[in-house]
């Protein structure tokens, strides 16, 4: 085996949206809590007390309203400005235990900890979880080895030991703590591949580590080689402290209430729009392709079911809300059809580019583009002084019928002057 | 957090320059002087009675730094019976309390689910 130097940390929170949740609400600490997404469609966060009560991930809402009845489940809508700056916080606190860090989603962290001792790395690790804890009220899980896909499975069996800690660098076993990691629970092994795995006899992560190297080189891509080699201890994946900007930009929301006229879905679609579109400038990128998708429920009965999706290729490369809403209409209009009552829509932009890429097309007119650039940098400064929606466009509609309001948020907002978390002086 | 940027009096060109550039500071910025820790410190509202013996009143904005472990005579936060409260923080010999004004004191060490949620490090009052 190659010699590896590496010490690379990954810190993930325990049930984040949760946790969240009870920082300034003592009350539900020991209770099944849920967290649901957008519309309160499905469950994103579970307590402990939630997932022994048997409540999946990701499982609609309505199939677990009866356990969450009969146990006294209490359940939230999602709180995302809270969970911003939660996150906030604990990404500035981790960053001082390591100045190589790469924020890995709003919950995870990946740090380097080459500096440390490896007689040190498991003190170091505790005293990374007390500090996230006391400062912030979030408790978390940290896994310590060589790569990044040996701390994340690390990370996994941490999550189930009362320390919170696992280091496999001064581990001897680290095989047998392999063999107890399923291969669906391998990082970067996703459904393909398990079935793939599973039909040839690798069950474990440990069975894929002992697979020979050429084996898996001629039957999986080159992902699949490098999560492999990672379980052997070869860095493949390397810390990326710099965000890399998008490659795509992702929109969509279940509604609130079902849709079934394409009057309700064209201000959604637009709604959609202008939020991605503020995103990409935000970004100063731009979009060469569009996608809209609408569809009804999936547990609906099958001549009920309608789902369908269309690309739209961009002649020329904007960030121009106006533009890019009259193409997705245009796109939402050729797939709409009548008679479904619609439960999702959203938009994807993708192939995005940083404006200065932008090329001009000898068809763009100079002087309309510079308009726009203006009228669109006018409407995000205002929208980002008044609140989002501000300044809109009609088309998004304004009473937003599909949209009924979160039914059991927080309304909590720790970076918000006027939704503080309140004390009592009793 | 914001950054404010020095206030420079003296502009490039004509008349005699400003004596006092040479004293320029920044603007005063109240988030440098009252908050310590940044990811560690929240802004919690004040409801319900007030404090007097410690200046704490009913609307109050109170400046809470998680990171602080409280010292005697401190003002905390604690969650009590499932609610977040402010309490004073009291040592005594070996012993530690937590009271409001004169009434009951709450034994720590005999009551250890207590848990300090953090140090109130100021109050801000509307006047």
């Amino acid at each position: 085996m190659l010699y590896n130097n590496n010490k690379i940390a990954l810190v993930d929170c325990n049930a984040f949206y949760v946790s969240c949740e009870r920082l300034f609400n003592p009350s539900i600490e020991k209770k099944p809590v849920v967290v649901l997404s957008s519309n309160d469609g499905c469950v994103i966060s579970r307590s402990t007390e939630a997932k022994l009560l048997g409540i999946k991930m990701g499982e609609p809402y309505f199939k677990v309203k009866k356990i969450v009845k009969e146990n006294d489940v209490k359940t939230f809508s999602t709180n995302f400005s809270l969970y911003g700056d939660i996150s906030r916080r604990i990404m500035k606190t981790l960053k001082q235990f390591s100045p190589q860090m790469e924020i890995y989603s709003i919950d995870e962290a990946f740090l380097d900890l080459s500096s440390i001792q490896n007689e040190n790395l498991l003190e170091h690790g505790c005293n990374i979880r007390k500090t996230i804890l006391k400062w912030t009220g979030i408790p978390t899980s940290i896994g310590i080895a060589t790569t990044k896909t040996l701390s994340k499975a690390a990370n996994y069996i941490a999550k189930k030991e009362k320390s919170g800690v696992v280091d496999l660098i001064n581990s001897k076993n680290i095989d047998e703590i392999l063999s107890k990691i399923k291969i669906n629970d391998v990082w970067g092994v996703g459904g393909q591949l398990t079935k793939f795995y599973i039909n040839n006899g690798i069950n474990t992560a440990y069975d894929l580590k002992n697979m020979h190297n050429g084996w898996i080189k001629k039957n999986t891509s080159v992902f699949g080689s490098r999560t492999a080699m990672e379980l052997k201890g070869i860095p493949c994946i390397s810390l990326e402290p710099h965000q890399t900007k998008r490659k795509s930009c992702c929109v969509s929301r279940s509604f609130g209430t079902k849709v079934t006229k394409l009057e309700g879905l064209n201000e959604a679609i637009t709604t959609h729009c202008l939020n991605a579109a503020e995103k990409i400038r935000l970004d100063k990128q731009t979009v060469k392709k569009i996608t809209i998708f609408i569809r009804t429920s999936p547990f609906h009965a099958k001549n009920n079911y309608y789902a369908n999706s269309k690309d739209i290729d961009l002649p020329i490369r904007t960030n121009d809300s106006i533009i890019l809403i009259k193409q997705a209409l245009l796109a939402l209009k050729s797939i709409y059809k009548e008679g479904y009552r619609y439960q999702k829509t959203g938009i994807i932009f993708s192939g995005l580019k940083d404006t200065d890429i932008y090329n001009k097309n000898l068809f763009s007119s100079l002087n309309n583009d510079e308009k726009r650039i203006k009228l669109m940098k006018a409407i995000d400064h205002t929208n980002f002084k008044y609140g989002r929606n501000a300044l809109s466009v009609a088309q998004a509609g304004f009473k937003k019928k599909w949209n009924i309001k979160k039914q059991h948020n927080s309304k909590i907002d720790t970076a918000c002057f006027d939704f503080l978390p309140v004390v009592r002086i009793v | 957090m914001k950054v404010l940027l020095p206030f420079h009096v003296n502009k490039v060109g004509a008349g005699f320059p400003s004596p006092a550039t040479d004293y320029v500071e920044d603007d005063i910025d109240l988030n440098a002087h009252l908050i310590k820790n940044i990811p560690s410190t929240f802004l919690i509202r004040v409801q319900g009675k007030s404090m007097n013996n410690v200046g704490i009143q009913n609307g109050d904005l109170l400046v809470v730094d998680r990171s602080l472990n409280p010292k005697n005579f401190s003002t905390v936060i604690v969650n009590i019976n499932e609610e977040l409260v402010v309490k004073s923080f009291i040592k005594e010999k070996n012993q530690t309390f937590l009271t409001s004004g004169s009434k009951d004191k709450i034994n720590l060490v005999e009551n250890p689910e207590i848990v300090i949620w953090g140090v109130v490090t100021y109050t801000i009052h509307a006047l």
